[in-house]
Order: structure tokens, then sequence, then C-alpha cells
């Protein structure tokens, strides 16, 4: 019994340090003559798509395996961060425009613009010429351009047919849109013209470029939000709300997103991202009664686009097959297969047919067409911590907790505040 | 309590210099049965809270770099309205929850006590929440809060109640959250409670019965006190997990929600500054305040617990 | 006034009183079912019917579809298979560790042992978000990501666990180890011959607790793994709803919240009489 005991003690023990000490030899056992590398990606949708990239390259290159790292959008970044710290980052990533700027001033990316300029094969004219701005910092490129978004506007065809409204197109500008919106709202049923959602992206970040105003300065030293043709552009969509009552509540959206109002047939328009079309298909409301238009305009006319980018990590172990996997992702072939799989809009120019043609149900070519007057998606290095900010704030001024005029100015000063740190 | 220490007492003067010198082999003893623990314990949670308890007096930069700028950042916190909104709401959360939630543990395990016939349906009808993942709970709650297809102002809407936005409206939406707190903590605490009500000998009873006592007397002269550490379990247990209330803010009330002022607890307003903003410093330093609430609270608490817990 | 009215009386009394308490078990019953009810029969209905006004309590025609849907969007086998293995690895650490720990804590007076214990004690009062990063690098260095080890990380110790037994062992009787003592048994044989099949019960109620603790766990398991066949059903559920982040099919997601709780529920349905007398066992004498 005693002898029993003792070995259970040794064993426990023996298994806690094991637990600490084990693993490590495992690390990253390769097979012999290939390399894996890893490729950390945050959009479960695209998985397929990816994979089906991978597939195909490790077909052209036997000797490079690639793993394919799908999270979530808040892990990956606080992954990605932790990895970072602990220098172990994954080979190749997504990169996106409000983060890449903190990646780049760190070092802590390949430059790989530097390797585009000498490769023959690569050019980045291949790619919208914003896309590709969104990762060039102080003149070097840290990403090959994978994807862009666009916002479009979608509208419940039924709805605006019982109105007896024609469907909106490019003509359409806010006088229009709002006296649609009037048109379809029956507030006592509950039943709105449009979903002001409380979301930059997909909301004011379009109204106020659309109205002429912006949101940083293109030095990124200043804030835009104080500007008249600002506020005027929140003012308006606040009133959407409050004073014309053509949108629920922010309360209501956010008990019940814009988008399951819109598929709940409560609401007969909003902005939706081209990342999000694949989720309407699926819906058997959305599938019957959706379709797509561009975005109303006003002083002229814009659409909030980003990009994503694959970057490669500055402290990669296997810097060239990192590179070529890239290169991969970034060539027509890589780029039509994407477009394939129908989650993202190719970057590469004239590879963006098959995902047009892959998406019969909507009108969804107006989202590769808005490209032609598309803002990139205002971003700086501080801007994980003023969008916090400003986001807040600005879900108090939709909620009418704070007046309008008043929110803004606060909003330009607390970013202008962080500007000045950059 | 320390039932041990009082009886090495009573051992006669020899006795006691024998135990002494086996005192070196009970610790040796003591040590390699706690080591698994304390090591685990060490790597895992004392060396990240020690390193929190340092960043609360740095600034962080990207990355993992921090510089000290001691107090600055607690500095800061008393000049943070939402800081002290978190705080007074993480309070009201437990007062909400705690006591009402504790309460109704205590009822349902009393009444399952008694001899009635279906007991164990009862108890596992009871105990249906505590089984089911958090996500799922919150999934459910939020559909039932739902202000237009939400089941509870359908029902309301039959006695011409025109429902609130449980989720939305600020007057409610931390009562809800409340709600569902303690609608899924109540089997957990009826266990706990229903087996320290088991272990009351019946002999008590039945000499306060000889005795001629009352229920209502019984309840409050055997039951409860009996039950007391118990209890204190229960409620010390309760109370820790109500000051680090965030799962469910979390899930339920997300971060478009303008009644998230209202909501917003400690640990959320942590989790924002920390992963959302990346400033990991004055995330540390929240954190910080929260522990020292939390072990106050708690101190308070066991010394309260002299004046009503009786252990024999 | 004779025995037998005073029996009658006696018994109509507490005829009364089981009627009460009966009734007060019912609305508590009910409301601790409903939701269920509701996610069931919500699972089961169309999105266009679940989002219609007036609401339908019962679906018109049954929608299966969804279950399928569900099914496709998330690997439950997987899901199921990791959860039960993180548990169960999870029990074994804290019940070998903790009822260590707990006994020595408890019954040996040794030099450091307040200190020590009160570390413990803090590892309760923190919030479990600040130990994501550091374990999770932790997890990383040993090279364990995206792996069920990875899961079982956090649990390698339960603080919970090792307060639970000392309370235990510290309510029992001081003559126990006395006898020990006298018959010249080491604290091991002590800890081993007398006090733990006396905690039997305890251990079982911290495998319970444990068991719902880690089934509970939300975050950690998205931040180590990636592979959605390397999440637990928590966290897979969690996955899911980001995958509606537009348009919140609430049916479907009643559906994946159903296939996901229901073993759980079956198997606590089952072992329940167990989990609870376990429990009621323990420590005879509290």
């Amino acid at each position: 019994m005693k002898r029993k005991l003792i070995v259970f003690l040794v064993l426990a023990i023996a298994l806690s340090t094991m637990a600490f000490a084990g693993g490590q030899q495992e690390a990253k056992s390769t097979e012999k003559g290939t390399t894996t590398i890893s490729y950390a990606i945050w959009d479960r949708n695209q998985a397929p798509g990816m994979q089906a990239m991978i597939d195909r390259f490790e077909e052209l290159n036997p000797d490079i395996k690639v793993s394919l790292e799908v999270s979530n959008w808040g892990e990956y970044w606080t992954k990605l961060e932790a990895a970072t710290m602990g220098d172990v980052m994954p080979d190749v990533f997504w990169m996106h425009a409000s983060r890449i700027r903190m990646y780049a001033d760190n070092d802590k990316l390949m430059p790989v613009g530097d390797r585009v300029k000498t490769d023959p094969n690569m050019d980045y004219s291949n790619y919208p010429e914003g896309v590709v701005k969104i990762y060039e910092i102080d003149g070097v490129n840290y990403a090959i351009p994978k994807d862009f978004d666009t916002i479009g506007l979608c509208y419940n065809k039924k709805m605006f047919d019982v109105a007896g409204i024609s469907y909106p197109d490019e003509t359409w500008d806010w006088n229009k849109f709002l006296e649609a919106a009037k048109l379809l709202t029956d507030e006592s049923k509950g039943v709105y013209g449009f979903a002001a959602n409380a979301s930059d992206q997909l909301g004011y970040y379009n109204f106020i470029y659309q109205n002429g105003g912006y949101v940083i300065n293109a030095a990124k030293t200043k804030s835009g939000f104080d500007l008249p043709e600002s506020i005027e552009a929140i003012q308006f969509y606040h009133d959407l709300i409050h004073k014309h009552h053509v949108s629920p509540t922010i309360e209501q959206m956010s008990d019940t997103k814009p988008g399951t109002m819109f598929a709940s047939r409560k609401v007969a328009m909003y902005f939706v991202g081209s990342w999000l079309i694949s989720g309407l298909a699926k819906n058997e409301v959305t599938r019957e009664m959706a379709d797509m238009a561009v975005l109303p305009r006003m002083v002229k006319s814009a659409s909030i686009y980003n990009g994503l980018g694959n970057s490669i990590a500055a402290s990669t172990e296997h810097p060239e097959e990192a590179w070529k996997f890239v290169k991969f992702l970034g060539t027509e072939e890589g780029n039509l297969i994407q477009g394939r799989s129908g989650a993202a809009i190719p970057a590469f120019k004239g590879t963006q047919e098959p995902w047009i043609s892959c998406r019969t149900e909507f009108n969804v070519k107006v989202f590769v067409d808005m490209i032609d007057y598309g803002v990139p998606y205002p971003t700086s290095k501080t801007a994980p911590r003023w969008s916090s900010l400003q986001k807040e704030t600005m879900i108090q001024i939709l909620s009418g907790n704070v007046e309008v005029e008043e929110g803004c100015k606060k909003i330009a000063a607390e970013m202008n505040k962080l500007l000045v740190t950059e | 309590m320390g039932t041990a220490i009082k009886e090495q007492a009573c051992i006669p003067k020899k006795m006691r210099i024998k135990i002494k010198r086996a005192d070196i082999s009970k610790w040796g003893w003591a040590y390699l049965m706690v080591a698994p623990t304390m090591i685990g314990l060490f790597i895992l949670n004392i060396w990240p809270i020690i390193q929190t308890i340092y960043f609360s007096f740095c600034s962080s930069g990207d990355f993992g770099k921090y510089e000290w700028m001691g107090t600055d950042n607690y500095a800061r916190m008393a000049a943070d309205v939402t800081l002290w909104q978190s705080t007074s709401n993480t309070f009201l959360f437990t007062i909400l929850s705690v006591p009402l939630g504790v309460c109704l543990s205590l009822l349902a395990a009393q009444l399952l006590n008694t001899s009635i016939k279906g007991k164990t349906i009862y108890r596992t009808i009871y105990f249906l929440p505590i089984v089911s993942a958090p996500a799922a709970i919150a999934m459910v709650w939020k559909w039932l809060y739902n202000c237009d297809f939400g089941l509870i102002n359908y029902i309301l809407s039959f006695f011409g109640i025109d429902g609130p936005g449980w989720n939305t409206d600020p007057g409610y939406a931390m009562i809800s959250i409340a709600v569902v707190a303690i609608w899924s903590s109540i089997g957990y605490n009826m266990i706990i409670l229903l087996a320290g009500l088991q272990n009351i000998p019946k002999t008590y009873y039945e000499a306060a019965e000889i005795d001629g006592a009352n229920p209502f007397r019984k309840y409050f002269s055997i039951t409860l006190p009996l039950l007391s550490p118990t209890l204190f379990f229960v409620i010390i247990i309760s109370v820790m997990g109500a000051l680090k209330q965030f799962d469910l803010v979390y899930m339920m009330t997300g971060f478009k929600n303008p009644v998230i002022t209202q909501t917003r607890t400690l640990v959320h307003y942590f989790y924002t500054q920390a992963f959302d903003i990346s400033d990991k410093g004055y995330g540390s330093t929240i954190i910080v305040f929260l522990f020292i609430i939390i072990m106050f609270v708690t101190w308070l608490q066991f010394k309260g617990q002299r004046k009503w817990v009786h252990y024999n | 006034m004779n025995f037998q009215t005073m029996n009658i009386d006696k018994m109509k009394e507490e005829n009364i009183n089981k009627i009460l308490v009966h009734i007060v078990l019912i609305i508590g019953a009910a409301t601790m079912l409903i939701p269920f009810i509701w996610m069931i029969l919500t699972s089961l209905k169309s999105f266009h019917e679940a989002t219609s006004v007036p609401l339908t309590i019962f679906p018109k025609t049954l929608k299966f579809e969804n279950y399928s849907s569900v099914m496709e969007a998330l690997p439950f086998m997987y899901l199921y298979f990791n959860t039960l293995i993180m548990i169960a690895a999870r029990i074994v650490c804290a019940l070998v560790f903790s009822s260590m720990a707990g006994y020595a804590f408890a019954r040996i007076k040794f030099p450091g042992s307040k200190i020590l214990f009160s570390l413990v004690l803090v590892q309760m009062m923190v919030p479990s978000q600040i130990f994501l990063i550091p374990q999770y690098l932790i997890v990383l260095k040993l090279g364990w990501l995206d792996s069920i080890p990875a899961l079982v990380v956090p649990g390698f110790v339960s603080a919970f666990g090792t307060f639970l037994l000392m309370q235990f062992f510290k309510a029992l009787p001081a003559e126990l180890e006395e006898a020990g003592v006298i018959e010249g048994c080491s604290q091991w044989q002590i800890y081993g011959r007398i006090m733990l099949p006396l905690a039997k019960s305890s251990l079982i109620a911290l495998g319970i607790f444990t068991a719902l603790f880690a089934w509970k766990e939300l975050m950690w398991p998205l931040i180590v793994n990636m592979s959605l066949n390397k999440l637990t059903l928590a966290a897979g559920l969690a996955c899911l709803v980001g995958q509606y982040e537009d348009i919140t099919d609430f049916s479907v997601l009643m559906a994946g919240a159903f296939i996901a709780i229901w073993p759980m529920l079956l198997i606590f349905v089952i072992f329940q009489k167990k989990f609870v007398e376990g429990i009621a066992l323990t420590g005879t004498k509290g």
C-alpha cells in the first residue's frame, strides 16, 4: 500500500513537471525536405477559399506545406499581439488597415515592397491603388493586397414594390433616399425605411465623406470630426432616427441587429459590406427579397472601402518560402481561385468576374463598381485607441444622450490628442 | 476552524516533544503534497498577478513595451468617470444578484429537504441551467428579452403591459442581467446548501420537538446556525463571482449597446482597456483596484463570520 | 380531544403544507424550464416564423433543416470529444493535486502554510481574464497551440478545489489522525489510507464542479485553439454566433445551442441521483 502511494505521488509530480517540460521537443516536426509555414486568418467564412489557394500552392510547390490557422476577429489580434511579444509570430498572416501602422512602426513585418520591386512577375499596379496605399508606411510597403470590400445599399424589393417606389440607383442622393425612407416607414407597425447602424464603416463614415467631410486628414495629423461638413453629415444621420423617425433607435438595433431587422422585414434598407453578402444569400428571407445598389450621394459619391493584405513576419525563419506563398496568393491565378470561393472580392485587377458570377442572387456588381470613387477606411497609428473612444461617443450621440455638435467636437479633441503622439 | 491546532494544545507536554521531533518528516510530506499545486499556481497564476501589479505602475507601448511611470495610472483612475460608473455597476450587480440568489437557493434547498413526492424531478429541473453552456444561456435569454420577438413581452402583452426593452432600457438592463445570473446559479448554490441541510443530524430536531419548539424557532435556532458554515461558503463564492462578473455583460449587452454605461462592470472595463484599446498598463490598474475591492469585501466577510457562523 | 382527531388534524395541515410546497416548487420549475422549452420551439421554426409578429408559440411546420445546417457549420462530434477529454483531464488534475494540497493545508501545521494558502485564496479573488495572455504565452512556448492539451492548461491546478477540500478535511475529527499517528503512519499514509477514503463524497463534488467550470470556459479555448475541430462545445457555440454577425438566425442558433447542451443535460439527468447523493454525503459532520 505504502509503495503504491509513493508511486502515485511520484507520478503526480512527474506529470506536473512533464506538463511544462514536455512538448518542447515536439515543436514543428517537419517531414524531411519539406518546410511548413503557418498562415493565420480571422474569417471562418473565408477558410474554404483560403484552403483552396493553399492546395493549389502546395501542388505547385511540393516542398512547402502551409498550415491554416483560423480565429475570430477579436481573438486574432489578441493572439497576434501576444505572439509578437513572444517572438513567435505566424509566418504569413492577414493584415488590416487599423493595425498596419502599429506592426510596421515596430519593424514586425517584412518590407515585401522591396521584393516586389525586384521581382519581374510582381507589380503593385495590378491592385487597386487605394488598397496598396493602406499598407504603404513612409514609402515602404508591408503587404500584398488580398481583397477589397466596399459598402453598398441593400434593399427589400418587395417592400419597395408594395410602396410603389422605384428601386434605388446611382441617381439617388440623400434627399431622394430620405423621401423613400419616409414612404417605407410605418412606425405604428414598427416598420422603418432605413437602419442607421451605429457602425463607422457600415454607417456614418460613408455619410461624412459623401458630404465632403473627412474623418482624418491625409497627413494623419488632424481629425475632421469637427468640420462643418462632418457635423452636418452626423446630424443628418442622427435625424434619420430622432427627427424623421425613419430608422429604429440605437437601442432597438442593439437588441435586434440591423441585418436581422432587415431580414425580419422591419427595415427596408440598410448598408451592407461586401463581405456580408454570403450571409444574405444563406438566409431564406433575404435570398428572395434583397438586392443591392450603390450608396446614395450628396456633395459627391463615396463608399468606404478597405482591403486586407497578406503580410510576412519580419522574424520568420522561412522568408523565402513565405515570400513564395504570399507571391502566389497575389497572382492572378491565386485571386481567381479566391474569387470563385465567393467569400471576398479578389484584389487583382480583372479577376472580379468569377466573384460577381458566383453571386447570382443579387446585383453584386455594384460593389466592384464603387471602388472607382471609394474612400479608404480612415486609420492611423493610434487608430485602435481613438476609434474605440469615437465609437463610444457616437453611440451616445446617436442614442440622443449627447448633442451632435458637442459630441463631434469631443471626438475631434480626443482624436487630436492621440494624433499628436504619433 | 483550527481544530487540529486546538487538539494539539490538549496533548500532555511529554507527547508534544515527540510530535515536534516528528515535525521535520511531517513538514517534508506537507511540502511534497502542496508542491504540484503551488508550482502550478505560481507559474499559471501568481506570476501573472505579480506582473499585473507591476504593469499597473507602467505606461504600455506596443508589444509589451512597458515604461515605469509611478502612480500616474492611479491618479488617472481617480478622475475617470467611466471607472467609477463601472465600480458602482459592479456593486449594483452584486447587490441585485447575490442576496436574492442565495435566498432563493436556500428556499429551494429547504423545500427539497422536506418529504414530498417528485423531489428528484424538481431537483433535476433546478439543476438544468448549471449544466448548460453560458453561450447557450445568453443566447436564449437575449432571445427571450428581445423587444420585437421576445416571449416575455409577448406574454406581458396579454395583460395589456407594453414591456420595456429588457436588454436596452437603461432602467432594466442591469436587472435583466442579474435575473439571468440568479437563474443560472440557483441550482449550483442549491446543491451545496442541500448537502449542508442533509448533514444536520435529525436528533437535534427530535430534541427540539420534545421541547415543543415551533417550526419558526427550530429554523432559527437549529437549521440556520448549523447551516451557517455552508451558507458562508456559498456567500463568499457568490460575492467573489459577482464582483468578477464579465461573461454575461459581454454576451448580453455587447459593445454597440448604449446601455453599456449602465451594465459595464469593472472586469468588462478592464477587458476593453486591455484588449480593445490595448492599454495594458491602465487595464492592469483597473484589475489591481478590483482586486483590492474583492480582498476588502472578503476580509469584511471573514471578520463578520464570527458573529453568525458556527463551527462545531 | 382524542388521539385520532389530533392526528387527522395534523395530517390535514401537513397536506396543505405539502400542496403549498408543490406550488412554489412548480412555479420555480417552470421558470427554470421555460427558456429551454423556448429554445427547442424556436429551433424548429423557420427564420420567417421566428421573426413574425404576432409570435407563434408552436412552430407551424417543423423545420428540422435548422439542425442539419448547424451540424454543417460546426463539427459537433469533435466538439463533444474535445470537451469530454478536457473535462476528464481537468478532473484528474484537480482531484489529485487539490486533495493532496487540501489535506496538507488542513491537517499539517508546517511553516509557511498560511502564506501559501493565502496565495490560493488570492488566485480565487482575481478575475481569470488577466491570466489569458500569460497562459497563452506558456502554451505557445510549449508548442501546444491548437491542441487538446492546451485546453487543459488553466485547469492544471484548482485553487477552488484546494479551498473546498481544505474546508472538508478541516471538519474531520482529530481522533482519526491521532489513531494513525499512534500506529506510526506517516502523513502520506494518513492521507492515503484514512483521509482520502473519507473524502470520497467531497471528491465527487469537486469532480462535478470542475466539470462544470471547465464546461463553461469560453475565452480560453478561443484564444489557444484555432481549428474548429480543436474547440470545445461552449467555444464552438460562440463561433457559431460569430458566423451570423450580420443577420442573426435565432432558429439556427437555438438548434446549435440545443445540440451543444443536450448530452450534458442527459448525462446529468441519468446520473443526477449519484451526483446529488455524492454531494449530500460531503463531510457527514459539516
